[in-house]
């Protein structure tokens, strides 16, 4: 049978991104902030997230949407500190990452009118979640000081797509052989642009300025 | 998998092509993969390989063009076309 070659020229993303920008304006019109939080696992996302509700919840309306390929571990530690949990599961075990069509399926059980800041705590992964836009105001990677100096080098994508880092664990690094400061040299070269906040949501030791950002970003606190 | 769920974001535009142009069957693809985009092109090769057994693709093949950039785009598309044929079948 004939063949018609027909151009399509098509970014292969494109309907994720036009959801995601659709996203992004229900985020501005209400005002709120969204982050995207992505990482290794155990990087101590959720851990993280819990010491933020405990903190500012009660000043500043949050909500959190989780994605994990199996169970809703994470949303179940979180919805001990808030009503507003949205749990964004990924389908199937081989679920890699989080995209826009979830984001917008999982704002319809939160009120946008009620909260100020929200939060997507993506699939455990460096990779995949780099790549897709899920209408957040900033990506934020966060990643542990048990995972090696070399993380940014190895997961440049993750580290470029990102505004923000949060190098977290710190309390562990009297025990480890972590080297610091190469470490934050290895962020700036891969994005000089990063803010980065050094962290230990367990014990909480350096969430002051995290907390502090937060504030900021949603106009809790006038800079 | 990353890959896959980009093969099938493929096959979802290669099918609403299929819908746009009318024509049956899809035969072949193009597609473009940068080497910052994220997406490794033998995986996403393997992924298209298991999708385009089933209709409306025909055992379609794929090309992939790897480019340097972050571009992930489908580029191209053969389509089977019937019309073709009866027009030129004297």
């Amino acid at each position: 049978m004939p063949v018609r070659t027909i151009e399509v020229k098509k970014n292969i993303l494109e309907r994720n991104d036009r959801l995601a920008e659709e996203v992004r304006g229900r985020f501005q019109d209400a005002g709120v902030t969204a982050f995207n939080l992505i990482s290794s696992p155990g990087s101590g996302k959720t851990t993280l997230l819990e010491r933020t509700l405990q903190e500012l919840d009660g000043e500043i309306p949050i909500a959190v949407i989780t994605g994990d390929p199996r169970t809703l571990n994470d949303a179940e530690r979180l919805a001990r500190w808030t009503n507003r949990v949205v749990p964004a599961v990924v389908a199937g075990e081989g679920g890699c990452h989080l995209d826009a069509a979830q984001i917008t399926a999982a704002l319809d059980a939160i009120d946008l009118d009620e909260v100020r800041l929200v939060f997507i705590e993506n699939v455990g992964n460096l990779v995949c979640p780099a790549e897709f836009d899920l209408g957040e105001e900033a990506k934020i990677v966060v990643f542990s000081v048990t995972e090696g100096e070399d993380k940014p080098l190895k997961y440049p994508l993750a580290f470029r797509e990102a505004r923000y880092a949060i190098l977290n664990k710190i309390d562990l690094l009297p025990y480890l052989d972590f080297d610091l400061p190469l470490a934050i040299a290895n962020l700036g070269s891969v994005n000089p642009e990063l803010t980065v906040f050094l962290t230990a949501a367990r014990t909480g030791d350096g969430l002051e300025p995290w907390f502090r950002f937060l504030r900021e970003r949603t106009g809790a606190l006038v800079a | 998998m990353h890959e896959m769920s980009v093969a099938l974001e493929v096959c979802r535009l290669a099918e609403e092509q299929v819908g746009v142009e009318g024509l049956p069957r899809v035969v072949g693809m193009g597609l473009e993969v940068g080497h910052r985009s994220g997406v490794m092109a033998d995986n996403l090769a393997f992924c298209l390989d298991t999708l385009l057994t089933h209709p409306p693709f025909r055992a379609a093949r794929s090309v992939i063009r790897r480019t340097d950039g972050s571009a992930l785009r489908l580029e191209w598309l053969e389509l089977d076309d019937p019309e073709t044929e009866y027009a030129n079948t004297p």
